[in-house]
């Protein structure tokens, strides 16, 4: 399918609410707020990619942010001394190593997509999910797995060591609360 | 079909389908004035509700708290949309249709944990939580069940899987699948043993502090998020329009209320289950289960 006018019109559209939001997330005054416009700006990526006919890709990305950006919200609530994030706050900080830091991968990027050479070749008329699908068990194969693999592997180790289950059993058994008259040491 | 259809036709499904959820719930739940006050019970709450004023509480983010409900029906509407009714449609319908479907139920934990977060309240917000908690125990189960589907039909189209279906209904196939999918679907749409998020123990939880049209609103959103994950478990597990005698579109009517009464029986006579064992029950139980069914379709599949 050869995008037509509306695929452009559409592009931009999502693309200007891709970076607006990506720019809201530093404006906002609540960590909850920034992490769904970050969020926001992932689903107008995923939008550009549904317009440009890779849909899977597109709504997986959807798919995933949604959980992620939401555990993103609890670590940064969980890490901040701000009841619950409700308390307003100010979302940057360094403002000089940021600003430059910014005008800096800016630059380096804007460079690239003027230096590189794209691929001209139209996407392949089949479903562009099976040609997804071959690219990931075929020649690709081995990367994509070792990567699995590890990550399998990091998740395992985590949930084993954020289980409420230990070696002394269930938190839940455990925690009984100690005797009133502890030996308390004089303090001298 | 054009825009306009769909859209009409979506609501039209939404709006029914709550309908007869909130009747059958409310015959589940043992009113002993009969069927015909059942039939005008959902007409009556919607009009108290709209006529009861919306309480506020101190500095609540106003913008979040409105748009969260307006999500969760928005949701459930992109959810239906992957879902052909009729027929097959002739253009064909959306090639992932059920990766649509699927990031449309995920972002459901986006609306709730909004709607917890908003009114600047602590139960609301521990009930958003305990969601967050309950789709990331349950969330890779539910994807896995429902694109288990796509195995044997060698399609993420749902009018494709349908058509995969003319022998025999994938819940003969896969069972287990509807079961599993039954569970984490209640659970997304935060219903009946698994509605943590706004039970009575948490007092009311996410709508703690709401009332009057906001809370017709978000309980009209969760209605309507029944009505999707029936109507495509319908479309995945039963066969969806296909059927003899009767016109596609009436079978799909059928077997998507019959999940919905379903779900409302469930939801009303089972106990609810605490969050910690109903997280263990998501990553012990019913991740290892999702996983047996996943390679039982494959297996059966080649």
């Amino acid at each position: 399918m050869s995008p037509g006018p509306l695929s452009y019109a559409l592009i931009s559209i999502f693309g200007i609410a891709a970076v607006v939001s990506g720019w809201l997330v530093f404006r906002t005054d609540s960590m909850l707020k920034a992490a769904y416009w970050l969020m926001g700006s992932f689903v107008a990526v995923g939008s550009m990619l549904v317009v440009v006919d890779a849909q899977f890709l597109g709504l997986i990305l959807i798919l995933m942010m949604s959980g992620e950006m939401t555990i993103m919200a609890i670590f940064m609530i969980m890490f901040m001394m701000n009841p619950a994030g409700l308390n307003p706050m100010v979302m940057v900080h360094q403002h000089r190593t940021s600003i430059m830091a910014g005008v800096g991968s800016f630059l380096l990027l804007a460079w690239v997509g003027l230096v590189a050479e794209f691929p001209d070749r139209p996407a392949p008329s089949a479903d562009p999910t099976v040609g997804l699908g071959e690219e990931l068990l075929g020649r690709s194969m081995l990367i994509f797995e070792s990567a699995g693999v590890a990550l399998l592997a990091v998740m395992i180790g985590a949930i084993a060591l954020a289980a409420k289950r230990g070696r002394f059993g269930d938190a839940y058994d455990g925690s009984i609360e100690p005797d009133i008259d502890i030996e308390v040491e004089s303090a001298a | 079909m054009t825009a306009l259809g769909i859209l009409t036709q979506v609501t039209l499904m939404l709006v029914g389908g709550a309908y007869v959820l909130a009747v059958a719930d409310r015959l589940m739940g043992g009113s002993s004035t009969g069927v015909r006050s059942a039939l005008s019970y959902p007409v009556r709450r919607l009009s108290f509700l709209f006529l009861q004023p919306m309480s506020t509480t101190e500095r609540p983010d106003f913008a979040v708290w409105i748009l969260a409900p307006a999500l969760l029906a928005a949701l459930a509407a992109v959810g239906a949309v992957a879902v052909p009714i009729a027929g097959p449609s002739p253009g064909g319908d959306i090639a992932a249709g059920l990766v649509l479907f699927g990031a449309a139920m995920l972002v459901v934990l986006v609306a709730v944990f909004m709607f917890g977060w908003a009114p600047n309240s602590v139960f609301p917000m521990i009930g958003g939580f305990r969601f967050a908690a309950m789709v990331l125990s349950i969330g890779i189960p539910f994807s896995l069940v429902v694109l288990t589907t796509a195995i044997p039909a060698e399609s993420l189209s749902v009018g494709v899987i349908v058509e995969a279906q003319s022998d025999l209904w994938f819940v003969l196939v896969q069972p287990l699948g509807l079961v599993i999918y039954l569970i984490t679907a209640a659970a997304i749409a935060f219903w009946g043993p698994f509605d943590l998020p706004e039970g009575s123990d948490l007092a009311g939880g996410i709508v703690a502090e709401s009332s009057g049209a906001r809370l017709a609103m978000w309980r009209f959103g969760r209605a309507a998020l029944m009505v999707t994950v029936s109507l495509m478990g319908q479309a995945v597990f039963l066969g969806g329009y296909l059927g003899p005698v009767l016109p596609g579109w009436l079978w799909t009517l059928v077997k998507t209320a019959v999940l919905l009464i379903l779900l409302a029986l469930t939801g009303r006579t089972m106990a609810r289950m605490r969050i910690q064992r109903f997280v263990w029950f998501g990553w012990v139980v019913l991740l290892p289960l999702a996983l047996v069914d996943v390679f039982l379709s494959g297996w059966l599949a080649l």
